[in-house]
């Protein structure tokens, strides 16, 4: 088995040596590396992290692993889209990081994803671990010719929340040593496609119903819910309204602002021509119930018949 | 936490063989996953909860692949008839042989189990488009998952529409198995309406539908309520209001209002946010919209893609009525052929009884009475076509009209509510 075995430099042994002599050399050129400046994330990279988190060995403290995604073509956007756990071990004095596995995964992922790249890495834990400079430099080895982006989310819950965490590397110091590592914070945002909302929505409402799991509901109860809120939200902005007409708050043009746009999106329809739309529309909804409703009685009595027979 | 560690120990200790399940001391394991290690018992499978993980890997996997159908392998366990379903993992399409595949299932969930991620297979994933599923190759994947694993029934497939999913703004997945009946049939792999109608099998019963729960872990249900209301937004949507010109800033600002649409205390715009806003917020976050998430199901569809999402739909509807038409009037031609054979061999058997009694009459000793395997021989009745095409085609149609009624509901409901709001809109103040 293939093992990284990173060690701190004030317990390096002679080998161990060697291979940060090399990894230096690396580091140098990871200066000239393009640094990266925008980070995107996918939901289902944080469920997977906490996912490994929960299945962790039992004496671990926290778990690490590799981010997938894609760059934009200078590499300053980088768009995080999934990810896989690598199994680590660590003690006071050194860590070891499953190669093979690593490198395993990873040649899987790519046959079902070919565009995925490694991009960087994750961990839990409250503060960063002690090796995170060196696997830093594994990593940013991995993901060259750009660098590498380190995710931390806190699992500890320290601060009673997750508090993800975007960072990159810099290298300090005069002589480049992969130890020599300043991680600096890297804005990020999260990105929800529209399948994925609805996922997440699905979740949600488990999450809020009372034993921890909810059936999914109908597209009718959706809308229903939807509807509510919407009405919720209309009320809400009624009741400001009002009190600012009355004098009661105080005016805000950005918010009067929002408000303007809100009004302006109502298309201007004629009446004559809306109500033409509307009976047009209503009747091939009506028209394409009656036919499928037809088809689906056909469907029926043939089914009865075929008993018959 | 503790809870989902132990449930992987079981499995691998199954997995590992008999000498570490003889050792192994099933005093640790807790009440509730003892019948896990009870292999011969089986109990029908009730229920199928998903993880959000799993239905996010699948969701990302079918949405990145669209409008390609994509599957996958789904991993997790059974525990008294509840189907927990937490991982996944994408197939690549470009594999071509069975083999290949399989090597690659393996390999997969050897790595995942390294760590401890379940890593017994429960099923698979099939992303769809319209919902016209029902397809031979679908069925016949899904019959050899159910023939691998006949004891413990723990193998179920789950149908995810890409298209409905983000234009309903509704999540829409589904987990079936194949019924007995199905099973039993497909087993001699005879479908003729004799055998449909003793089985009792109809276009409704080939596949079971199971009900899908989603089942969130704490940690995740942490994640969601954050990912919902990120700490620190009000701080942001401050900021960058205060400072509209900066790069990016509008856009955001722009998003997070969005997010967290208007709330009570909306008077906390820019300038008088900092001072009362952030204390008021984590004491009322129902103030805030508290599903921000999904929108997509008040859109009316007026737009390019619902219309012709649904005349899509009922083009493929046309073709299967036609196909259906065409495979009805082939079963009546055989039907037809069928019983002209049947007539000409009674025919034959009545002319040969009859010159039997005439020369019975005569007094002449009777010809044999030809035997049946020779009659057989004689007359070859054609076998009767397979019905089962016509079966899925009856299963999809049902599929497909099902769909389309129940989105009439909400159609109908967004169109009287444009009609309100314009009738509103219009009025003179």
């Amino acid at each position: 088995m293939s093992m990284l075995n990173l060690n701190l430099p004030a317990v390096a042994s002679a080998p161990a040596k060697a291979g940060a002599s090399s990894a230096a050399a690396s580091a140098a050129q990871s200066t000239a590396l393009t640094t990266t400046q925008q980070c995107y994330i996918h939901p289902v990279v944080l469920f997977s992290i906490l996912d490994h988190f929960l299945r962790r060995n039992e004496s671990q403290e926290r778990v690490i692993g590799t981010l997938l995604g894609v760059r934009s073509d200078d590499g300053r956007v980088v768009e995080i889209r999934s990810s896989f756990a690598v199994p680590h071990f660590e003690t006071d004095e050194e860590i070891q990081v499953d190669m093979e596995h690593h490198g395993a995964m990873f040649a899987l992922h790519k046959r079902a994803n070919a565009r995925e790249q490694i991009v960087g890495w994750y961990a839990t834990g409250a503060s960063l671990s002690k090796y995170a400079a060196l696997i830093q430099d594994f990593y940013s080895r991995e993901a060259a010719p750009f660098s590498a982006v380190h995710l931390v989310m806190n699992t500890e819950l320290t601060d009673g929340q997750l508090g993800i965490q975007c960072l990159q590397g810099a290298s300090i110091g005069v002589g480049a040593h992969p130890e020599n590592c300043l991680f600096l914070p890297l804005p990020y945002e999260l990105q929800y496609p529209d399948a994925e909302l609805s996922a997440l929505q699905a979740a949600a409402d488990s999450a809020e119903a009372p034993e921890g799991a909810a059936a999914l509901i109908s597209d009718m109860e959706q809308l229903e819910r939807t509807i509510d809120e919407l009405r919720a939200m209309l009320g809400r902005v009624a009741t400001y309204v009002d009190s600012v007409c009355s004098g009661k708050a105080k005016a805000n043009s950005i918010i009067g602002k929002y408000l303007m746009d809100l009004l302006a999106v109502v298309p201007k329809i004629d009446a004559k021509q809306f109500s033409t739309l509307f009976q047009t529309h209503l009747q091939d909804i009506l028209m394409v119930a009656y036919l499928t409703n037809l088809a689906r009685a056909q469907l029926n009595i043939a089914d009865r018949l075929q008993r018959i027979v | 936490m503790v809870e989902s560690k132990q449930q992987s120990k079981p499995m691998t200790a199954l997995l590992h063989g008999d000498t570490e399940l003889a050792t192994f001391d099933t005093s640790s394991i807790p009440k509730k996953l003892l019948s896990v290690l009870d292999v011969d018992k089986s109990e029908p499978l009730r229920l199928v909860k998903v993880d959000p993980l799993a239905i996010l890997k699948i969701v990302k996997h079918a949405r990145e692949n669209f409008p390609s159908l994509v599957n996958g392998q789904l991993l997790g366990m059974e525990i008294d008839g509840v189907l927990e379903v937490t991982n996944a993992f994408a197939v690549p399409t470009s594999l071509s042989s069975e083999e290949d595949m399989t090597d690659y299932q393996v390999e997969m969930m050897h790595c995942l189990r390294e760590v401890n991620v379940d890593s017994s297979s429960v099923g698979w994933y099939q992303s769809t488009r319209l919902g016209d599923f029902m397809q031979r190759p679908l069925l016949e994947v899904q019959a050899s998952y159910q023939a691998a694993s006949p004891s413990s029934n723990s193998s179920v497939m789950l149908i995810h529409d890409t298209t409905k999913s983000e234009q309903s703004g509704n999540l829409s997945l589904r987990a079936f198995r194949l019924s007995q009946a199905y099973l039993d049939l497909a087993k001699d792999g005879k479908f003729t309406t004799k055998d449909l109608a003793d089985k009792g099998l109809t276009y409704g019963n080939v596949l079971e539908e199971l009900p899908v729960h989603v089942e969130v872990s704490s940690l995740a249900r942490v994640l969601l309520s954050e990912l919902q209301w990120p700490a620190g937004a009000e701080q942001e949507l401050l900021e960058s209001l205060q400072r509209p010109s900066s790069f990016n800033a509008k856009q955001r600002a722009k998003r997070l209002v969005d997010r967290s649409a208007v709330s009570d205390d909306v008077d906390a715009g820019a300038d008088s946010l900092d001072s009362g806003l952030s204390s008021l917020l984590p004491t009322r976050p129902a103030a805030y919209l508290s599903r921000p998430m999904c929108t997509g199901a008040l859109s009316l569809g007026q737009g390019q893609t619902e219309p012709a999402l649904l005349s899509r739909q009922l083009e493929t509807i046309n073709d299967l009525i036609d196909k259906q038409i065409q495979q009805a009037h082939q079963w009546v031609y055989w039907k037809r052929g069928e019983g002209k054979e049947k007539h000409r061999r009674q025919q034959f058997v009545q002319r040969a009884a009859q010159t039997n009694a005439a020369r019975v009459a005569r007094g002449e000793a009777a010809e044999p009475e030809p035997a049946e395997a020779e009659l057989d021989r004689m007359f070859k009745v054609l076998p009767e076509p397979s019905r089962l095409d016509t079966l899925l085609n009856t299963a999809n149609l049902d599929l497909l009209t099902k769909g389309i009624t129940q989105s009439r509901g909400p159609a109908l409901t967004k169109m009287f509510m444009t009609q309100s709001l314009h009738d509103s809109s219009s009025r003179p103040q």
